[in-house]
């Protein structure tokens, strides 16, 4: 169960990876735009620009050339500009950069480095230059300095590595947050549906008033428990009040034969006295049936304070000695108390006795039977082992059930309700009560539940 | 029946029940055992009744026509009166049981009961002021020594276990008065439910083997359909 829930958030965590990794794209394609918009889009415009005003220098007379050069020198403070003027021999006539590049003679734009500039005599920054023969066999050099634009570019770069990387971590962060608190919403959910199969059926899932689909789910299976619940309750409460109307009638049916017994006839009193016995069994089923809606229904926990398992075990022995003994049946305790857990005394009493009754009922003269208490792990538990015929595997569960008596062990007296009772009242107090094989003979334990009940209901 | 002892002959007792067939019942019973009785039929009446102090002993039932008897019994207790109450109850629960006896009821006892149960609570009621705080209880020729945890029959020593030396005080200190199954339970071993099996009357058993001395005198006798009593007489 726990793995389908993580393989739920391992899924949620990928579905955020493969967004991370779209983000990613989305945003190296809109940078790598923005490059080729701003820097390759400014580089081609300022070659086409000195292209043409090469093609107009080459065709200028010298003087005109001059004295553009001393103009633009005036405006260029930032020393964007070259024009260079060299004669057939490559020697330089005028100009401001002294010697001439290693490019062809094209009129075509070429970058130069910043290395190749700096080697150049001229300042060490990225430059596009054009040179274009003149008539006279000189040729004519224009250059402009785009270093600003390549450290745009690199700022661009910049840019991109430091915001995709922590969108990235972010987007990864967000996913396995999101992962996480699915799988823990769905264990939430499965822990409420333990709950509820384990019998807790006030208990609901957890929804968000205005929350999304997993909510709104939720919301309606909380709704159908409501019904259900209403439902049971109603079963219920028509049994209870069947049980609960029939006393009067049996109180006053028993009372009348009690009136009839003092002046019966000697033989008429051994049937009356049949007919008050088949009454009795009937009161105490009744009774038995109410005590454990009650116990069910019941909010006992107010009641609970601390009691000392272990002495309840032992005055419970103590109590079925005599019957032990009477039956030849050797009943033995190993308590090691004391075992504080909170709890209502005078039900736990009922429970354990409930159990050595038991023990005692389907155990043989010469067999044995042993009470046992102690704490394992932090968990307290009581066990109360017989020789008995035992119960077999089929009907493990079924015995707890009310009015179920093992079809193999008939003649055995009973309202077949003890266990029933022991089991409501064990599940009260959170415990576990469960039979199991003594090899030969029944062991019942009654074990403290785990904290965590989450496995146990959905095996 | 008849009253066991003079101090119960008849003591007035309030029976306060609305099902006129039960009232009449219990109301049979109860002069049948000696107690002069007076019913009423709703929660008003039972508290004027009730509040002319006269009743030994008030028996009111829980549901009273939809009103319940535990306000009558809170009613009195605020008002000072102490006269002892025994609550009947068609509820079982233990929360019923812990709520009757905190509104100030002395005991509980759910129905469907047999009439002699009813008549033994009665008793013990009226009798509860005078059980004995003594550390040394003599009835007949049974001697209790609680101090030592001693018993002694016709002055020789009675080996009991602890289990039945409580059991034999609880008896001696109700000597001649009925005692029932339940109230052993539940005064004795402190359970309030019944065991499917016999074990109170295996404990009776054993304890009466201890007791008698082979010359046929039974200190603890059956009472047909109600229970057990020390006969203090023998």
């Amino acid at each position: 169960m726990t793995q389908r829930v993580d393989a739920f958030g391992a899924r949620t965590f990928r579905l955020a990876l493969a967004f991370a990794l779209a983000i990613s794209a989305a945003t190296v394609a809109a940078f790598a735009l923005i490059y080729f918009e701003v820097s390759r889009g400014d580089i081609s415009r300022i070659s086409v620009i000195l292209t043409e005003e090469a093609q107009r220098s080459a065709d200028a007379p010298q003087e005109r050339l001059r004295d553009a050069l001393a103009a633009r020198q005036t405006r260029d403070i930032r020393r964007i500009d070259y024009l260079s003027l060299f004669n057939a021999n490559g020697d330089l006539l005028l100009g401001n950069l002294a010697h001439m590049p290693p490019i062809p003679v094209d009129g075509r734009a070429h970058l130069l480095t910043a290395g190749q500039m700096e080697s150049l005599g001229a300042a060490a920054q990225a430059t596009i230059v054009v040179a274009r023969r003149r008539a006279d066999g000189g040729v004519a050099l224009l250059g402009r300095n785009v270093q600003d634009i390549f450290e745009i570019e690199n700022t661009l770069l910049r840019a991109l590595a430091l915001s995709l990387a922590p969108t990235i971590v972010a987007i990864l962060a967000i996913g396995a947050f999101f992962a996480r608190r699915s799988s823990l919403r769905l264990a939430h959910l499965h822990e409420a549906i333990a709950r509820i199969m384990e019998g807790q059926l006030q208990s609901r899932l957890p929804a968000a008033a205005d929350g999304d689909e997993i909510d709104r789910i939720a919301h309606s299976v909380n709704l159908m428990l409501d019904e259900i619940e209403r439902l049971l309750d109603q079963l219920k409460s028509v049994g209870d009040n069947i049980a609960h109307d029939l006393r009067a009638p049996l109180t006053l049916a028993r009372i009348k034969l009690d009136r009839a017994l003092e002046s019966a006839p000697e033989g008429a009193s051994v049937y009356i006295e049949a007919a008050q016995t088949q009454l009795d069994r009937a009161a105490v089923t009744i009774a038995a049936l109410l005590r454990i809606s009650a116990v069910e229904n019941g909010p006992r926990e107010k009641h609970f304070r601390d009691v000392d398992l272990a002495e309840i075990c032992a005055q419970a022995v103590e109590f079925y000695e005599p019957v032990a003994e009477a039956k030849s049946i050797s009943l033995t305790s190993s308590l090691s108390g004391p075992l504080w857990i909170r709890g209502d005394e005078e039900l736990l009493r009922e429970a354990i006795a409930n159990l050595v009754d038991n023990a005692i009922k389907f155990t043989g003269p010469g067999g044995t039977a042993q009470v046992k208490a102690a704490e394992v792990e932090g968990r307290p538990f009581v066990e109360v082992r017989d020789t008995g015929p035992g119960v077999d595997p089929a009907e493990r569960d079924l015995i707890f059930r009310r009015f179920y008596r093992a079809a193999a062990v008939g003649g055995a007296a009973g309202h077949g309700l003890g266990l029933s009772i022991a089991r409501t009242i064990a599940e009260l107090h959170g415990f576990d009560l469960r039979v199991e094989d003594n090899a030969p003979g029944a062991r019942f334990v009654m074990r403290a539940a785990a904290k965590a009940s989450l496995a146990s209901g959905l095996r | 029946m008849q009253p066991q002892s003079g101090d119960a002959l008849g003591a007035p007792v309030l029976l306060i029940e609305d099902e006129r067939d039960l009232a009449l019942e219990i109301r049979e019973e109860l002069l049948g055992a000696g107690y002069r009785v007076e019913c009423v039929q709703t929660l008003e009446a039972g508290l004027s009744a009730a509040r002319r102090g006269e009743a030994s002993v008030v028996i009111v039932d829980r549901m009273l026509n939809g009103a319940d008897g535990l306000s009558l019994v809170e009613t009195l207790r605020s008002e000072g009166n102490l006269a002892p109450v025994l609550v009947i109850s068609a509820l079982s629960t233990v929360d019923d049981r812990i709520r009757g006896l905190k509104a100030g009821g002395d005991d509980y006892l759910v129905k469907p009961f047999a009439l002699p149960e009813l008549s033994a609570r009665v008793e013990a009621l009226l009798r509860r002021g005078a059980a004995t705080r003594a550390t040394w209880i003599k009835v007949g020729p049974l001697e209790l020594d609680l101090v030592e945890r001693e018993a002694r029959r016709d002055g020789e020593r009675v080996d009991l276990l602890p289990r039945e030396f409580k059991l034999l005080e609880y008896f001696m200190r109700r000597p001649g008065q009925i005692i029932t199954r339940a109230m052993l339970l539940e005064d004795v071993w402190n359970y309030k439910f019944l065991p499917q099996t016999n074990v109170v009357d295996v404990h009776i058993g054993n304890l009466r083997r201890k007791l008698d001395s082979g010359d046929g005198r039974r200190f603890i006798v059956n009472v047909r359909a109600a229970g057990f009593k020390l006969d203090a007489e023998s």
